[in-house]
This record gives structure tokens, C-alpha cells and sequence, in this order.
């Protein structure tokens, strides 16, 4: 029998038994719809969790600390191939305040020594500008000028209990300005230095919307400026004591980053890696998306009780038609062949609307959850994250239209056989 | 043609374990020769129907051989014997046998699409037959907007379409008024002259054994051959 000519049997046999064979297709979709939409919930989570990491940091960048024995030598990381850059950060002491302030204006920046240099050569890239070329320029942060507050922003600030929009800060850029570095102590408020520094680049606008980049960086020749200033108040400060260092190093593609790290791990250093951790993260989520799928998929076997049900009644009503078949000479093979294929195009039809009812519910829950979330908890912060709650890949269709359709033959699988059994002399006897 | 060779077959009776025998086929010969109508007529139980499942290989005979165009066919499998049919018998039932979904030309049809073949082909096929057994304007019709006849002559229609080299027929007339019956074994006959085609008609009916070339009577599974008419 020609393939064609097998599904317009098959055809003809659902349209048969209409209202059965609609309940049964009913079934495999609620099924095969749970199972996708179940598992469409790791895929989002991981999909959101992977977005948040890699907006957080460069993939080829590896955090570097000291370990119990090894000690961080800058020239011998600088030797292992592939490495572009070794960049030094350093952060102050939180006992000593910076405070910035330009034309009667002024602001707290969270303060950074790095090395400019290695910054550039690690690709770290600026929005405006140029890196500095001596000590007396420095980059800020993209958000600096906005939170640089005037006093009567200070008294607006202050007063805007209701928590409304206002029209604070400078709207203007400070590139190419001057701009005051005042360094106090904490306690007294004494005044440890003050330096006058142009700005001359400006930080890439942070990748999430809601980050405000109020940085300053300043070269790591900084500190030979500062350390005299402190040690003339508090003679007995040391230099470790004043600034914590961390190192970044960069590898030259995402490829290399594995190779780089091992050999820092060789040097017994300590590392963080993104990729180490979206590796650790996925072998997670694909334990939730196993665990998912599973529970979806005992969704769809219930659903198959229904596929048996329909295929062995279809057996049974059509036992005078299987006999005149096999009598006129249709091989047990094609018999079997030809209700397998039945139980096949209900696994099939309930699966393809399945899929598209998973991908309504799907767009549905991204869209609604977060708006009921932020109904029920009066917060706008959820509504403006990018939470995805529900993704479904092409790969979680495969596998749910493979879980679906192949159940949906198993479960057809052992009414077929019993028709290929059929005793034609009995069935010919049929009324 | 067709012949059988001391065919015997026995039916169990009884719970498992305390079973008994009853023959129902005796050490029957037979010798069908192409272009030949044998009947077989016998009374209920006698065994008729029995050996006529026995040729079509619905049932395997305890002992005996059968051998088609001097072909042994008696122990083919499932498979082969279901293909052997597909190409070589052609089968008229008493109640039919219509598939009461498909109009008459749909189950004209049925054993080409089992065979595979193409749907051009087909539609030829089926309306050289239909127009042989006189169903040209019946072809759209279900089995249940025809009558009798009609129904009977789809069914013989569908037997013929395979272009078999025998056709098995079991009471063909056993469900038709006494007018309808005399049209079908008037077809019957025309076919066996102009196609020149061997039948095997299993009857109760001594009018319908009275059109064959061969008389067979069957009774406690026994044959003996009865007469010979010149048709």
C-alpha cells in the first residue's frame, strides 16, 4: 500500500469516530502542553540567570586571588599564552571618604584604582574619550554628572517623599572638565588631600537598565600620592591596609579562557571565571529541566491510557474490517502498520497543537506574571526587570513532540498487534 | 490448477485437558482445472466451509497438501499466504463483506491500494470492472444506498479487479432474493466464459451447483464427486 494511501485510510477511520478520537487528541495535548510549558519554566529561569550573569561580566575576564601557597606574580601570568592583559584593581579603604564636586556641585563616587594601560589592552572600553595618558586625567563613570547633586538638588532629594520623579543632578556631560578629588578621613572629616583631575573618558553605560555608574577610576599612580598625605596624619598606616587589590585577567577569546584558567589553577591561585559558572549553573538547570521533563512526561503516559483506550475499541469495532482485509489480502505487517499510524496522527495532531497552545501560554505567563507580581506587591522594580519566565526552545518542541509521539505509538503499539491477530474465519463471521 | 491432496482436518470440542476430536475434513482430493466452476454443496456442517477456508489458508489442514498451479502452498506463512491472495484469489462472500464506509468504487479498489498501486492506474482498473459487472453509475454509492444485487456485484467486482487466477466464492447467492440470484450466477457464468476465469462456489443452493462444470457434495466431511455438466 502506497503511503498515501495509508494515511487516507487512516484518515478515513478518525473521521469515523470524531468525538473519540477529539478526546483522545484532547488528552495528548493537555498532556504534551503541561510537559512543555513545565519545562519552558527552566528554560526561562536559565535563560534569565545566563542573561544576568553575562550582562554582569566580560566572558573572557578571570578573577584572580591568591591562594594558600601561590602568590600572584603579574610578569608570570603576563608569559601564558593567549593572555591579552592583566589588569590590577585596587579599592580604598572604606575609612577614608572621596568626594568629587564641579561647578558648586558634588557627589560620593565609589572610587577605583586600575592599571590604564592593561585596562586598554584588555578591550575594557569607554563610551567617550580616551584612556588617560598622565596623572592628572581620569575616567569617570556614565552616570558620574547625574548624581552630581547641587544643594538645592540635596533639599529636593530630601523632601521628595512620595518618592517622585526629579529633575536632579547635571544633565551636561564632564568630559573635558576639571573636576576637585577631595580624600577625608572617615572619622573626622579631616581633610587628607585634594587634587584636580580632568576628566577625559567616560565608562560604558552599565548593560543593565537599572545600574547607575557613579565610578571613578583613577591610575594605580594614585596611591604613591595618596600614602604621604595619610601617613603625615596617621604616621603608623600601612599601604595593604589602605588599599585591597584583586587582579583581572584577560583572555584573548572565549575559547581560551578553559586553557588560561587551568594554568592559573597549575600556579595555585584561585580563579572565577563566568563560563566556570554559566558550566556549573547549566549542569544544574539540566537537572531541572530532566526533572521537569519527567514529571511532564508522566502527563503524557496518563494521556496514552486514553490513545490505548480509542486504539483497542477501534480494534475491536473493526475486527469484520480487519478480516475482509486480511482476507483480500493485506499482510499482518501493513495491518499493524496502519493502526500504529493511527495512534501516530493523534500523537501527532495532539502534539502540534499542543505546541502552539505551550507557546500562547508561554507569552502569556511573560507578559501577565510580572504584572500581576507587581500589582500584588505594589513594586515596579519586578515589571522592569527582564524576568523570563517561559521560554520554549526548538530543542524542548523536539524533545516533547519525540516524548509525545513516541508514547503515543507505544501506546498503540499492542492494539495494533492484537489486530494483526485477528482470525479472519471469526471475523468474517462478524455482522 | 488447483489441487488437493488428502486434505484432513479435525476440530478440538471441550475444556482444555479434556478435549475430544471431531473430524470435519476426511482425506479429501480435489482437482480443479483452469476455467473451470466447481461447486460443493452440502448441508450445514458438513465441512464445505471448513475446506473452503482450508484453499483460501485461513485455516492450516492437519495433514494434506495444497498445491496452486503446482506450487505447494500449504505451509506458506501468514504473510506469504496473504500475498499469495493478493495475487491469486479472488474471494465472493455471502453477506458481502463491504467496507461500509467506502462508496462501491472505493471498495472496488481496496485490493490495488493494498497492492500499491498507483492512484491513475487504479481509477482505469476499477471502471473497466465496474462497467464488466454493469456498477458504472453505482460507484459513488455507499453499501448501504445499494441493494443486494448491487452490493453482490461490488463484491464480485472486488474479487475480479486483482485479475485473480481463481476465485473462491462462498454461498454467493445465500443472501439474495431468487430474481437477484439468477442475475449474479448469470454474471458468474459470462465471466468464466469471457475471462475464462476458475471458480469455487461453495453452495447449499443445488440451483446454483447446476451452473457448474463440476459437482461436489460434501457431508460428514467427506466429498464425492456428483456430475459434470456441460454449461
Amino acid at each position: 500500500m502506497q503511503f498515501r494511501d495509508q494515511i487516507d485510510f487512516v484518515r478515513q477511520h478518525v473521521k469515523k469516530n470524531r468525538m473519540r478520537v477529539f478526546t483522545t487528541i484532547l488528552a495528548t495535548t493537555m498532556g504534551c502542553a503541561f510537559l512543555i510549558v513545565l519545562a519552558s519554566i527552566a528554560f526561562g529561569l536559565q535563560g534569565t540567570v545566563e542573561k544576568e550573569i553575562m550582562t554582569d561580566d566580560s566572558l573572557t575576564k578571570i578573577e584572580v586571588y591568591e591562594g594558600s601557597k601561590g602568590k600572584i606574580n603579574r610578569e608570570k601570568i603576563k608569559a601564558i599564552d593567549q593572555v591579552t592583559a592583566v589588569v590590577k584593581k585596587s579599592n580604598i579603604d572604606g575609612n577614608l571618604l572621596i568626594k568629587t564636586n564641579y561647578d558648586k556641585r558634588s557627589t560620593m563616587p565609589e572610587t577605583m584604582l586600575i592599571d590604564y594601560k592593561e585596562a586598554e589592552k584588555a578591550n575594557i572600553k569607554l563610551s567617550e574619550g580616551s584612556y588617560p595618558t598622565n596623572n592628572n586625567e581620569v575616567i569617570i563613570g556614565y552616570h558620574l554628572n547625574s548624581m552630581m547633586y547641587s544643594k538645592a538638588d540635596e533639599k529636593a532629594i530630601e523632601n521628595n517623599k512620595e518618592d517622585k520623579k526629579l529633575n536632579v543632578g547635571m544633565s551636561a556631560s564632564l568630559l573635558g572638565k576639571k573636576i576637585n578629588l577631595i580624600v577625608l578621613t572617615g572619622e573626622k572629616n579631616e581633610k587628607v588631600m585634594t587634587k584636580k583631575m580632568t576628566v577625559v573618558g567616560i565608562k560604558e553605560k552599565p548593560k543593565k537598565e537599572w545600574m547607575m555608574d557613579s565610578s571613578i577610576l583613577l591610575s594605580q599612580k594614585f596611591a604613591e600620592e595618596l600614602m604621604p598625605a595619610i601617613i603625615k596624619i596617621n604616621p603608623e598606616t600601612k599601604k595593604e591596609e589602605v588599599f585591597y587589590s584583586s587582579y583581572e585577567v584577560y583572555a584573548k577569546n572565549v575559547e581560551a579562557v578553559k586553557a588560561v584558567n587551568t594554568q592559573l589553577k597549575d600556579m595555585d591561585l584561585s580563579t572565577y571565571t563566568v563560563t566556570e559558572q554559566l558550566d556549573q549553573m547549566n549542569l544544574l538547570f539540566l537537572a531541572l529541566k530532566a526533572g521537569l521533563i519527567f514529571v511532564g512526561t508522566i502527563a503524557v503516559l496518563i494521556a496514552s491510557i486514553g490513545i490505548f483506550n480509542t486504539m483497542s475499541m477501534a480494534v475491536t469495532e473493526r475486527t469484520r474490517e480487519i478480516g475482509v482485509m486480511k482476507a483480500i489480502g493485506a499482510s499482518p505487517k501493513l495491518i499493524q502498520r496502519l493502526f500504529i499510524m493511527e495512534s501516530a496522527y493523534i500523537g501527532l495532531i495532539g502534539t502540534a497543537i499542543a505546541v502552539a497552545i505551550s507557546y500562547i501560554i508561554s507569552m502569556a505567563a511573560n507578559f501577565f506574571i510580572p504584572k500581576i507580581v507587581t500589582f500584588a506587591t505594589k513594586e515596579d522594580g519586578f515589571e522592569n526587570n527582564d524576568i523570563i519566565f517561559s521560554t520554549i526552545p526548538f530543542e524542548l518542541v523536539i524533545i516533547a513532540s519525540a516524548i509525545s509521539i513516541g508514547v503515543a505509538i507505544l501506546s498503540g503499539w499492542r492494539p495494533a498487534r492484537k489486530a494483526t491477530k485477528t482470525d479472519v474465519i471469526q471475523a468474517l463471521r462478524q455482522d | 490448477m488447483i489441487k488437493l491432496k488428502n486434505i484432513n482436518h479435525t476440530f478440538s470440542i471441550g475444556r482444555k485437558g479434556h478435549e475430544h476430536y471431531v473430524p470435519v475434513l476426511q482425506n479429501i482430493n480435489l482437482s480443479v482445472e483452469a476455467g473451470e466452476i466447481v461447486s460443493i454443496v452440502g448441508r450445514s456442517g458438513s465441512g464445505k466451509s471448513t475446506l473452503l477456508n482450508v484453499i483460501a489458508g485461513f485455516l492450516k489442514p492437519k495433514s494434506g497438501r495444497i498445491y496452486l498451479n503446482n506450487k505447494d502452498i500449504t505451509d506458506l506463512s501468514e504473510t506469504a499466504h496473504a500475498d499469495f491472495r493478493l495475487k491469486n484469489v479472488g474471494f465472493i462472500f455471502q453477506n458481502f463483506q463491504l467496507m461500509p464506509g467506502l462508496s462501491a468504487f472505493e471498495n472496488i479498489e481496496l485490493p490495488l491500494k493494498i497492492r500499491g498501486m498507483g492512484k491513475t492506474a487504479r481509477k482505469q482498473t476499477v471502471e473497466k470492472i465496474m462497467l464488466k459487472v454493469g456498477l458504472e453509475k453505482v460507484g459513488d454509492h455507499y453499501p448501504n444506498e445499494l441493494s443486494g444485487g448491487q452490493q453482490q456485484r461490488v463484491c464480485i467486482a472486488r474479487a475480479l479487479v486483482t485479475n485473480p487466477s481463481i476465485i473462491l466464492a462462498d454461498e454467493p447467492t445465500g443472501s439474495l432474493d431468487s430474481e437477484t440470484e439468477q442475475e449474479i450466477l448469470a454474471l458468474i457464468r459470462s465471466l468464466n466464459e469471457v475471462l475464462d476465469l476458475t471458480f469455487i462456489i461453495i453452495t447449499h443452493d443445488e440451483e446454483v451447483a447446476n451452473i457448474t462444470t463440476s459437482k461436489y457434495r460434501m457431508h460428514d466431511g467427506e466429498m464425492m464427486a456428483v456430475a459434470a455438466h456441460a454449461i
